[in-house]
């Protein structure tokens, strides 16, 4: 109305936040990562493009560990139920987390999906949660889900550029399967330089090369498990997750 | 397409700010985004437009992003020096590649102008 003096102009200060874009992800995931420590639960983030084998590794690991530890699963997918079902086919507990069309997992679905899990577990300990996060090799390395360990996969058909094409998922990870490595002779795949390279990038990175229809790695990547789970997990989370 | 998750947060944050300060309307967002952080600053500035559309309270928020270069100090010799070279960079100096890295995994919110 006045417009002669300004004395109805609104007036604007400036904030200092300096905080990350994505700090309710991170709270929540923090959160996660302290209720699975207080209850004694190893959680896995599986990451890796789509079709890499992450539910056929699970698959393998659970007939593998199924009799001596109790494993549950998070599987998350834009849609269907399918890959939930192969899981409880094993025997094993699952809850399937339908994004709807997010390509990545976040940590507040991670909260419901673990209470939702529980539910199915009346009152059973679990040792070992696997997240099976959505096939995307670029944003779930984003999105910190309160894991102790990520691990990204990577199949001999992919090439062994995947590494320098997608450094964010390798930095942040703590371990590398390489799988379908029965395939590595119909494919042009150079297993030393993709550890080469990923190693460049993170000089502390696991690697693990698996096939899950010879069943090689298989042992020493269960093993890597095993020794999570009696040495204490705590510190096993380097540089993951920003 | 993690830059338009992103930019759904970032709507969260800034009401999150704007409540806390009383305000009904933020002006001007600061970023900071690193050269390393993997968000590319087009597409969060594309997906920030879309998303401010359908909130009075940062439909007339202007967004600067500052890129931040990546910068590396040698675990040998000490030197600061930034460099393009995000796979296998060596220091210039001493030729060491036992590097870490100083800034340019950035991804935060600077400031927020706010009226009130």
């Amino acid at each position: 109305m006045c417009n002669t003096c300004g004395c109805d102009q609104k007036e604007s200060k400036t904030v200092a936040v300096h905080q990350s874009l994505l700090k309710a992800n991170e709270e929540t995931a923090a959160d996660n990562r302290r209720h699975f420590e207080e209850k004694g639960i190893f959680a896995v983030n599986l990451i890796s493009s789509p079709g890499s084998g992450k539910t056929t590794l699970l698959e393998k690991t659970i007939d593998v560990l199924k009799d001596e530890i109790s494993i549950g699963v998070l599987e998350g997918d834009i849609e269907t139920e399918l890959d939930a079902e192969r899981i409880r086919a094993k025997g094993v507990p699952a809850v399937q987390l339908t994004t709807g069309g997010a390509c990545h997992l976040e940590s507040s679905l991670i909260h419901k999906g673990f209470h939702s899990l529980e539910h199915q577990l009346e009152g059973k300990k679990l040792d070992i949660l696997f997240i099976e996060n959505v096939g995307n090799l670029v944003c779930p390395s984003f999105f910190d889900l309160g894991e102790q360990v990520r691990v990204v996969l990577i199949s001999v058909p992919e090439g062994h550029d995947k590494p320098l094409k997608y450094p964010k998922a390798i930095r942040t990870s703590q371990v590398l399967v390489l799988s379908k490595c029965d395939l590595i002779d119909h494919f042009d795949f150079d297993i030393d330089k993709t550890k080469q390279d990923a190693l460049a990038m993170n000089p502390l990175l696991k690697i693990y090369v698996t096939s899950a229809t010879t069943g090689e790695g298989i042992d020493q990547w269960v093993e890597f498990l095993r020794s999570k789970l009696t040495s204490g997990f705590k510190e096993s989370r380097g540089e993951g997750g920003e | 397409m993690h830059e338009l998750s992103i930019a759904l947060a970032m709507a969260d944050e800034l009401a999150r700010i704007a409540g806390e300060n009383n305000s009904g309307k933020v002006l001007h967002v600061t970023l900071k985004i690193g050269s390393l952080s993997g968000i590319v600053a087009d597409s969060l500035r594309f997906a920030f437009d879309a998303v401010k559309l359908e909130n009075p309270l940062l439909s007339s928020a202007e967004v600067t992003i500052e890129e931040i270069p990546l910068v590396y100090q040698c675990g040998d010799c000490r030197k600061t020096f930034s460099s393009d070279d995000m796979y296998f960079p060596t220091c210039p100096q001493c030729e060491s590649v036992a590097l870490k890295i100083v800034s340019g995994e950035e991804q935060h919110i600077a400031n927020v102008e706010l009226e009130v």
